[in-house]
């Protein structure tokens, strides 16, 4: 029984480190709320439901194309948006809720197009569903795929940001934005490129999560806010934090109401939220205290 | 009271006036239109507070125009119009004051962050406070006249917007601008930032609260997952920032803008009109930071030099 649940606890968990992950590399490197972050999670998996049906085309194969389609499109936001805003004083001063409202412009652009173009139905296709029993628990195989990509994901990240000097770069960015540019680190190029691979990300996690749900146009938003109880718990801008904060609140949650019961799901994860924003805002996992 | 408050306050009170002759004129059709223009009016003028003056961005507001509602759908036909509008303004008032204290504390994204998720806890404590009596929307029978609650709504859109004005000119609000520039450096010179931050929160929940009530009115009906819709809070921002600027009609030019756009738009094609907005709202943050009124004076500064 708890072994079943802790199965599902690492479902749920390991696609909210992917989401969150994302999301605390745009806020981590340019301080920008993105709220928009679900819709990316939203096209990565319209991708991968169309590439199943049309050409039956496994969801694996199309995660590349996911990735693209929304790195690309987080690359276009970054050109035509952000590139020209940060260089205004007006828009910085008020960083918070000018990103705040861009993105949610951009987030209600991408919901509406969806549902303009695939109208608002829910969605949802059969793919490796047979359960398969071990250690007296049972998963379906599209769970355990689930399990292991987003795994590999974020055990490649951790290298990613420990090893690779571009890994580096951006985490210094993150740390010391000024600083990072004295020492001769491309701002702007680094900006960029967290911008690509935050979206990507999310555009996979979505690839993964149409696997095992039904997905529509307006799907984005409860991810958008999973992702920030995460990045919340895992510390703001803390790379690492926010995946380990990803497989905590799976865990919170799928014990949480297996214990009390689902509608109490809501009132324990914005509890959690709260309590650590109030009680150590620097995130669970972060050193020292929080810049504010 | 110096002469350019009075003026504005004379302004704001004509206006209210020629407002007011709308029922005498207008169908019920334009009346409710008037009702929501003031709706958001009241709302975002009230936001101003806390989130223009002194800098704590709140995408929580929901919470006292839902906590306000709930008010009045418990006290409905057991306190009389005025004495729920009262309730639902303290409750607010109240409910502000016990979450500011700690929330205050927390700055720039987090304060953000934090208010919405305050929000929406309460929004789900009072959905199972709900489901738990095995209530599933109350209905308020024999709610006011949609001219009688145009009257009120225009009052408390008066009142948001004359607290705004006289705020904006006292040593109170001078004290939030200060905190809002640089808080350590306000509190050096004397400012007690928390007290100051506490009753601009506190200030900036009553009218919301009282709104809350009005509407629930409006719509005789209450469902605790339509009126703490996270969509409130956003709107509210977003009014308060296309309209732009920290003068106080900034604001009123966002609220009148979008509202009429929606009437246009919302009924045929609402998905475009979703779209549109979007666009909107990126084309005014990215090209005029200064909203919509800050744009018009630049453009007559530099038609008059």
């Amino acid at each position: 029984m708890s072994f079943q649940l802790l199965l599902a606890a690492l479902v749920a968990g390991s696609v909210y480190a992917l989401v969150a992950l994302g999301l605390n590399l745009i806020y981590g490197t340019m301080r920008l709320l993105n709220v928009a972050h679900g819709e990316f999670v939203m096209i990565g998996a319209y991708v991968a439901y169309w590439g199943i049906s049309l050409w039956s085309l496994s969801p694996l194969l199309a995660a590349p194309v996911a990735i693209v389609l929304t790195a690309g499109l987080g690359a276009l936001i970054y050109y035509s948006i952000f590139r020209r805003a940060m260089r205004s004083p007006a828009f910085v001063e008020r960083i918070e809720a000018n990103s705040l409202l861009v993105f949610f412009g951009v987030s209600i652009i991408l919901q509406n197009v969806t549902a303009l173009v695939f109208t608002a139905n829910l969605r949802g296709y059969r793919y490796d569903d047979e359960l398969v029993s071990f250690g007296g628990a049972s998963l379906p195989v599209n769970k355990i795929m689930v399990i292991v990509t987003a795994g590999l994901v974020c055990i490649a990240s951790v290298i990613f940001f420990a090893r690779s000097i571009l890994g580096l770069a951006i985490k210094a960015l993150i740390q010391q934005r000024e600083a990072a540019a004295l020492v001769g680190i491309p701002v702007a190029r680094i900006d960029l490129i967290s911008f690509c691979i935050g979206f990507g990300v999310a555009g996979f996690a979505g690839v993964l999560v149409s696997m095992t749900e039904q997905i529509s146009p307006f799907m984005g938003f409860p991810f958008t806010i999973t992702a920030f109880v995460v990045i919340i718990i895992g510390g703001l801008g803390n790379v690492l934090g926010s995946l380990l904060g990803g497989l905590l609140l799976g865990v919170l949650e799928t014990f949480g109401v297996a214990f009390t019961g689902p509608s109490y799901r809501s009132i324990m994860i914005y509890g959690v939220f709260i309590g650590v924003l109030l009680l150590r805002p620097q995130g669970l996992f972060g050193p020292g205290r929080a810049r504010t | 009271m110096n002469r350019e408050l009075g003026v504005s306050l004379g302004g704001v009170t004509l206006a209210a006036v020629a407002a007011a002759t709308l029922p005498f004129i207008g169908n019920d059709y334009f009346v409710g239109i008037g009702f929501t223009l003031l709706t958001w009016i009241a709302l975002t003028e009230a936001w101003m507070l806390i989130s223009g003056m002194a800098g704590y961005v709140s995408l929580g507001h929901v919470a006292f125009v839902g906590i306000g509602a709930y008010v009045a759908a418990l006290s409905w036909q057991v306190l009389p119009v005025w004495g729920i509008l009262l309730t639902a303004g303290i409750a607010a008032g109240t409910l502000a004051l016990l979450v500011g204290y700690p929330c205050l504390r927390v700055r720039g994204p987090y304060f953000v962050i934090l208010t919405f998720g305050l929000s929406e806890l309460l929004k789900f404590v009072v959905v199972n406070i709900e489901s738990a009596l095995v209530v599933s929307g109350r209905v308020l029978f024999g709610a006011p006249e949609i001219q009688n609650l145009f009257y009120m709504m225009l009052g408390l859109a008066w009142v948001s917007l004359s607290v705004a004005l006289i705020v904006r000119r006292s040593r109170f609000g001078a004290g939030l601008r200060a905190i809002r520039e640089n808080e350590e450096a306000a509190e050096t010179i004397g400012i007690a930032a928390s007290w100051f931050k506490l009753a601009a929160f506190a200030l900036s929940a009553i009218v919301p609260g009282m709104v809350g009530a009005l509407i629930a009115m409006r719509i005789s009906y209450f469902e605790p997952l339509d009126f703490f819709s996270p969509r409130t809070s956003l709107l509210i921002v977003t009014m308060a920032v296309v309209g732009g600027s920290d003068k106080p009609l900034g604001p009123l030019l966002g609220v009148v803008f979008l509202v009429l756009l929606q009437e246009l738009l919302w009924a045929n094609l609402p998905q475009l009109y979703m779209i549109i907005v979007g666009v909107l709202l990126i084309g005014v943050v990215v090209w005029i930071p200064e909203g919509i009124f800050g744009g018009l004076q630049r453009l007559t500064a530099r038609g008059t030099r």
